[in-house]
């Protein structure tokens, strides 16, 4: 049984429209009580930035977010100085006499010329923030290095203006996708959160919540074809991100439930790689028919009016054989 | 699962537990310090320890940090925790510290070793670094050819081998970057502010920034391989989890692309699904036919002139030999540079004779052993060279006469010679049998 705080997490996320198991609720109860940074991994899809942004939400507070990619350096996430106005002051005051060289050069080296990134900003922002650093493993190894020293000291140095110490400690939420491991010293300084995909229930939880007038019979069938596809070897297995866009096109589209027609046309919603594609779409049928959806073959009644249609069924079918 | 005693933190034995469940861990292989021992205790002082459910998933979240340690954890908490369904056994004596030390104490030497071995290889240059003749386990370890490793050798060479590629794959990371934001670029300086009457408000930089070698990697997988592709598959998941630009397919009688499979996770899982994604596993060799199929599917979209495709194969192949040389051209043609990894290699009488090996060579790069883990070393500072913008791109003829038979033993098997030299020997010679088998 889940203790009365963390089903209160729950509860808050749940609100929040995160459906949140036990593991999760409970990395987040201890992250934000004990103050640490929570590194969330998992396969792409299955929420992991949207923890953050969810946290946010529950705390009242607002979101800083730190996209990471190949490359990233410390003037893009820490500061930067603002050369054109720093060359401007410069110029305006050529011809002022009043001020010596060192007063001069200490006023465009001050605050108001820094350009604050987002970690910078997160640790002088007027309350906590939540501090999102997304897809760390993409960044170099001497960025997370960098990072490192930052989540332990809670202070930036700043050549021309000193150190700057944290006002208030962020809840710092890390996600990575493993594309390349992240190192053990960063490990040990955060919680660790591993989300794998939703089990069916979960997913139908996030998928009734989350996808307005659904029809019951239609999240239950789409959660099973999920569930279902994840099993296969893709390129590119749908996340959550995928089961509800794919909820949200049907709904709108006013289908009620699965069949064979339906799914072929929104498969581009379901899988982004052309492999995927082709490899769900041969099988299709005999997928559908697993996961307990109407056959082709009673599905042809409802369309016969229209023949291309028709000989696309007939092909899909028999290709699925 | 029954509750725990309400006195237990009373009793302070909590604490003492978690340490010592710290400890056990530790043996298991997860790195937890005192630090996370402390906050694992720390974390439950705020969660209802009375449920198992929640200590555990509590404790799991302080102390192991990857799927790895978690899926450890899971297996070691079990074990330590079943007092929990005793609770008179609560305060049994921690496991013995003396019992965990001496075991960290004997890994610890060969770790080390290791370390020193790897670094030999990868700050130096491969031609001036001389070969101390080492004794530990590890050094001997390192120069054993693949195919004639003992079973108790295997799990230290599957160490060395994971050591190995995550050394390649920093090392190919690495890159030199201008101070700061590089020069300021005047020409552009200038253009660009022109209209403000020629003061310099925007400065545009120049950013030299050295593009990291992308690879691909053609692994055989056929039964000739057997005895090494068990260590290069290894070799490459290691590789492939440390380094992103990275893509590797297997191939025997068809191509199958096993980036994916490599990077799912635990070892042991990805073997899995390797021979599930290859039913060709250990099947007969048509590497014509195999190319023919990267040639045309993939290599238009990860093949380009940073790309450098890396083939290890002992080059038997029982296809046609005519549409491997045209592949290889076609290959070439897209890629950086070509390198051909032979285990073969590794016998000082090696001469790519093989048709296979003779249709490709014109079309090659390098050619290289790749029978042992010393061969997989110097993988890394020709990749490293090449990296660079070196000279690895010599034509074969030149490289077959000066370093092809003596250099490519030189570093690896010639030291400690007799033995493995036998095993080479009977091994080409089964190589030779099974191959004539698979025909």
């Amino acid at each position: 049984m889940p203790s009365p705080e963390t089903e209160r997490v729950q509860r808050e996320l749940a609100d929040q429209g995160y459906i949140a198991d036990a593991a999760i609720s409970m990395s987040l109860h201890l992250a934000r009580i004990l103050k640490k940074p929570l590194l969330v991994e998992g396969p792409a899809g299955v929420g992991k930035t949207e923890i953050a942004k969810v946290l946010a939400r529950v705390l009242g507070t607002d979101l800083i977010r730190l996209q990471c990619y190949e490359g990233l350096d410390t003037s893009t996430a820490l500061y930067e100085w603002n050369y054109q106005r720093q060359l401007l002051q410069i110029r305006m005051e050529e011809e002022e006499k009043g001020r010596s060289l060192e007063q001069k050069e200490a006023h465009i080296f001050s605050e108001s010329f820094l350009l604050k990134r987002p970690l910078l900003q997160a640790i002088t922002h007027h309350r906590p923030p939540v501090l999102l650093i997304d897809e760390l493993d993409r960044a170099d190894e001497e960025f997370e290095s960098f990072l490192l020293e930052v989540l332990s000291d809670w202070q930036i140095s700043i050549p021309e203006l000193g150190t700057i110490k944290a006002t208030h400690i962020p809840y710092v939420i890390v996600t990575g996708n493993r594309t390349r491991e992240l190192s053990d010293a960063l490990r040990r300084r955060c919680f660790y959160l591993w989300i794998d995909y939703p089990d069916f229930d979960k997913e139908l939880a996030i998928v009734s919540s989350r996808v307005e007038g659904i029809d019951m019979e239609l999240a239950e069938q789409i959660c099973h074809f999920m569930a279902a596809v994840r099993q296969q070897q893709l390129e590119k297995p749908p996340g959550v991100a995928e089961t509800l866009d794919w909820a949200r096109a049907l709904v709108a589209l006013h289908r009620h439930h699965l069949d064979l027609a339906t799914v072929e046309e929104t498969l581009g919603l379901v899988f982004k790689d052309y492999h995927d594609v082709t490899q769900v779409k041969q099988s299709l049928a005999g997928f559908l028919a697993s996961v307990g959806v109407r056959s082709a073959l009673e599905h042809r009644g409802d369309v016969v009016a229209d023949p291309e249609a028709d000989a696309d069924d007939a092909e899909a079918h028999t290709s699925a054989r | 699962m029954s509750s725990l005693p309400e006195d237990l933190a009373l009793h302070g034995s909590l604490s003492a537990n978690v340490v010592g469940f710290a400890r056990h861990l530790r043996n298991l292989g997860i790195g937890v310090g005192p630090a996370e021992a402390a906050e694992a205790l720390d974390a439950l002082s705020h969660v209802d320890v009375g449920e198992q459910d929640q200590f555990r998933q509590a404790l799991r979240i302080c102390l192991a940090k990857s799927l790895r340690e978690q899926q450890i954890f899971d297996e070691g908490f079990e074990a330590f925790w079943r007092v929990w369904d005793r609770a008179t056994e609560l305060n049994r004596p921690m496991p013995d510290p003396d019992a965990s030390k001496a075991s960290r104490s004997e890994a610890l030497p060969v770790q080390l070793t290791l370390r020193e071995w790897l670094n030999t290889g990868d700050g130096g240059d491969a031609e001036e670094e001389e070969e101390t003749a080492g004794y530990s386990p590890m050094e001997v370890v390192t120069h054993r050819d693949f195919a004639g490793l003992q079973p108790d050798e295997l799990d230290a060479m599957a160490r060395v081998v994971e050591e190995l590629a995550r050394a390649l794959a920093r090392r190919l990371s690495r890159r030199r970057r201008a101070g700061g934001r590089g020069r300021i670029d005047i020409r552009r300086t200038l253009r660009k502010n022109l209209r403000r009457g020629g003061e310099l408000m925007d400065l545009a930089f120049r950013c030299r920034r050295q593009q990291k070698l992308k690879l691909v990697v053609l692994c055989d997988v056929s039964r000739s391989m057997d005895l090494y592709s068990r260590f290069l598959l290894q070799f490459l998941y290691a590789f492939a989890s440390a380094y992103r630009r990275l893509e590797v397919f297997g191939f025997s009688t068809g191509l199958r692309r096993l980036t994916t499979t490599l990077r799912e996770g635990e070892w042991s899982r990805v073997l899995d699904a390797l021979s599930r994604d290859m039913p060709e596993w250990s099947g007969g060799t048509r590497i014509g036919a195999s190319f023919a199929d990267f040639a045309e599917n993939w290599s238009a979209s990860l093949v380009d002139n940073r790309t450098a495709v890396i083939i290890l194969s002992d080059g038997w192949d029982t296809g046609d030999a005519e549409i491997l040389s045209r592949v290889m051209a076609q290959i070439r043609r897209r890629a950086f540079a070509v390198l051909w990894l032979n285990p073969l290699m590794g016998n000082p009488n090696f001469r790519p004779q093989t048709e296979g090996m003779r249709a490709a060579l014109p079309h090659i790069d390098l050619l290289a052993p790749a029978h042992n883990a010393a061969a997989l070393r110097d993988l890394a500072s020709s990749l490293g060279k090449l990296q660079r913008g070196g000279a690895v791109r010599r034509p074969y003829a030149r490289l077959c006469e000066s370093d092809l038979p003596e250099s490519s033993a030189a570093p690896g098997t010639v030291p400690d010679a007799p033995s493995s030299a036998k095993n080479l020997q009977t091994l080409a010679a089964e190589h030779a049998a099974r191959k004539r088998l698979e025909l």
